[in-house]
């Protein structure tokens, strides 16, 4: 059993401003946990902070015994395989290339000549890739790429997974295909952290569902316990209508509150 | 074609290249002949025109392409655009002016190592500047404009010297490191600026896989283990190095680490890794050929590599520019 991935208490200011405050989250192995908020709630910022590419204004991060922050840069990423929002990538490199970047912290060396890596092929292959895995990155759709870039953390085969909007600008399909990958990478046994904008399919996907405002955590639980119109409103500011239907959550956004 | 078959074409066309530089001049010699005095034969007069002229000329223009050209490639992997490179942002200029002050103050006489080192400082002095003003500002565009607002600065501060230069000697000397030539130089030249050279090309060699995984952005390489700090400062320190030295040999020439990566690239499935190493060789190369031209030219007055090399590259630089605006590269 991996140990859990455990935020307490998490602050982090930029120029003097409090962008996160207080916020405490925990990421068992084998959980999806769909971190929720509106825009400029401190979502992304979080995730920098706990992984301690920002220094923290206060609080503590644990992963087992150990400070993701104290680690090397290598060191932390064969831990924590983190996905940041998507950037346009600066070359056109081979798919295989940018999913052997996850393989970075490893050792990997790219091209034709380096060693057969079984994580990159897997990677490729769950992902279902594996017929674009020549094809230059930057020729694929939105959608494709996406799945390229959740093959990339998956192939660091870390224990824990995190990943900033790995849905946004996706159509449903492959919405549903990414959020599938990382709840397949849970259901493996890793501890996946999501940041999404989309509440139904967290909560159709994600184990726990933590709800970010204003820099602060202000729910934190499954989605039956804490997915509720009154929690919509109080997180992003609208009115919305939450039903539940053989299972299945539907959120509906009716107007500003 | 995989990337070994491509660099030991390179090495071989570069080596061929040499040795064709070695032949051709204002007295042909024969293959016989060159090879003869290279063997430490052949008659006296050969022996003189093949390793105290041809064959240094030759090297350094080699020796100063590959310095451009992995300058060149590694400053874009970094930047993260294929129009950095150490003539554009300023780098060469400032290089050039390290030696134009050495120059206008006479300092050579005190001693030959100062040439190198002034100028390496000027060209230090650039990549740390342009780094510190590459992680302040984001926008790539905005870098390049920084880049030739410092070179068009190195450009008014040389301006300056040579406005007050002491006396036409030193003018000439200071033009001369502007429009950048291989002409003249010795094996002591090449030996003053190579143990620079060659600590730069390893300090780049050495930042290869980082390069590579920043093609992803910064953040996201930093998430997959590359340590920031340590490769901004591999190619600050490597690329100052590296195109210091090759300044200190020719003078400033540019462009040749833009056109050189840039066909290099294709080839190498666009991985900045393995872009390195290709477009050292392709950049001498270039480099070689070039002088080689400049050698045979009919012209009256002496044609300088430089302006050969930027008359080339500027055209290439235009066009790699609209391509880039227009989203295709």
């Amino acid at each position: 059993m991996l140990p859990d991935l455990t935020a307490s208490g998490v602050s982090v200011a930029l120029d003097g401003r409090t962008i996160v405050d207080h916020a405490s989250l925990r990421v068992g192995s084998g959980e999806l946990v769909a971190l929720l908020g509106a825009n400029g709630a401190g979502k992304t910022t979080l995730l920098r902070g706990v992984l301690g590419l920002l220094p923290r204004a206060g609080g503590s991060v644990l992963m087992g015994d150990c400070d993701p922050a104290r680690l090397s840069s290598s060191e932390r990423a064969r831990r924590i395989a983190y996905l940041p929002q998507i950037r346009p990538l600066a070359w056109p490199i081979r798919v295989r290339d940018l999913v052997a970047l996850g393989r970075f912290a490893h050792g990997a060396a790219l091209g034709p000549r380096s060693p057969l890596d079984d994580a990159v092929e897997h990677a490729l292959t769950v992902c279902d890739l594996a017929r674009f895995a020549t094809r230059a990155a930057t020729t694929l759709s939105g959608g494709e790429l996406a799945r390229v870039h959740v093959a990339r953390a998956i192939a660091a085969e870390a224990p824990f997974l995190m990943a900033d909007e790995p849905t946004a600008a996706l159509d449903p399909l492959h919405q549903h295909q990414v959020m599938g990958l990382l709840r397949a990478s849970a259901d493996a046994g890793h501890g996946v952290l999501v940041v999404t904008h989309d509440i139904g399919l967290a909560a159709q996907f994600a184990d726990r569902l933590a709800w970010m405002a204003a820099g602060r955590i202000v729910a934190d639980g499954t989605p039956e316990a804490t997915l509720t119109a009154d929690r919509v409103t109080q997180v992003y500011g609208v009115r919305a209508a939450v039903r539940r239907i053989d299972g299945d959550w539907s959120v509906t956004v009716t107007g500003a509150a | 074609m995989t990337g070994r078959g491509l660099l030991w074409g390179l090495a071989a066309a570069s080596a061929a290249a040499v040795v064709a530089a070695c032949l051709i001049g204002s007295i042909p010699l024969g293959l016989g002949r060159v090879a003869a005095a290279l063997a430490g034969g052949g008659s006296p007069g050969d022996q003189i025109v093949v390793w105290e002229i041809r064959l240094p000329r030759a090297l350094a223009a080699f020796a100063v392409g590959a310095a451009l050209g992995a300058s060149g490639a590694a400053m874009q992997g970094l930047l993260r655009n294929p129009l950095a490179e150490p003539g554009v942002l300023g780098v060469s200029a400032s290089a050039s002016l390290g030696a134009t002050f050495v120059i206008y103050y006479g300092l050579v006489e005190v001693g030959g190592f100062l040439m190198p080192v002034a100028a390496i400082t000027g060209a230090l002095a650039a990549t740390a500047f342009l780094t510190i003003a590459a992680v302040r500002v984001g926008s790539m565009v905005t870098l390049i404009l920084v880049g030739i607002g410092l070179s068009s600065f190195a450009g008014a501060m040389m301006s300056l010297l040579m406005n007050f230069a002491p006396n036409p000697f030193s003018l000439a000397d200071m033009l001369s490191w502007t429009l950048g030539t291989v002409a003249n130089r010795s094996f002591a030249d090449l030996a003053l600026a190579a143990p620079f050279g060659i600590a730069g090309l390893a300090l780049l060699a050495l930042s290869r896989r980082s390069l590579s995984a920043l093609t992803l952005g910064e953040e996201a390489a930093a998430g997959v283990g590359v340590d920031l700090p340590r490769v901004r400062r591999l190619v600050v320190v490597g690329a100052g190095l590296a195109t210091g030295a090759a300044v200190s040999v020719a003078g400033a020439i540019g462009f040749v680490g833009i056109v050189a990566p840039h066909l290099v690239r294709p080839l190498v499935d666009h991985d900045p890794a393995r872009t390195l190493a290709p477009s050292a060789l392709l950049a001498g190369l270039i480099l070689v050929l070039a002088d080689i031209g400049v050698r045979i030219a009919p012209t009256s007055a002496e044609l300088r590599l430089g302006v050969v090399a930027a008359i080339i590259g500027a055209p290439v630089f235009v066009w790699i520019a609209a391509r880039r605006s227009m989203g295709v590269a």
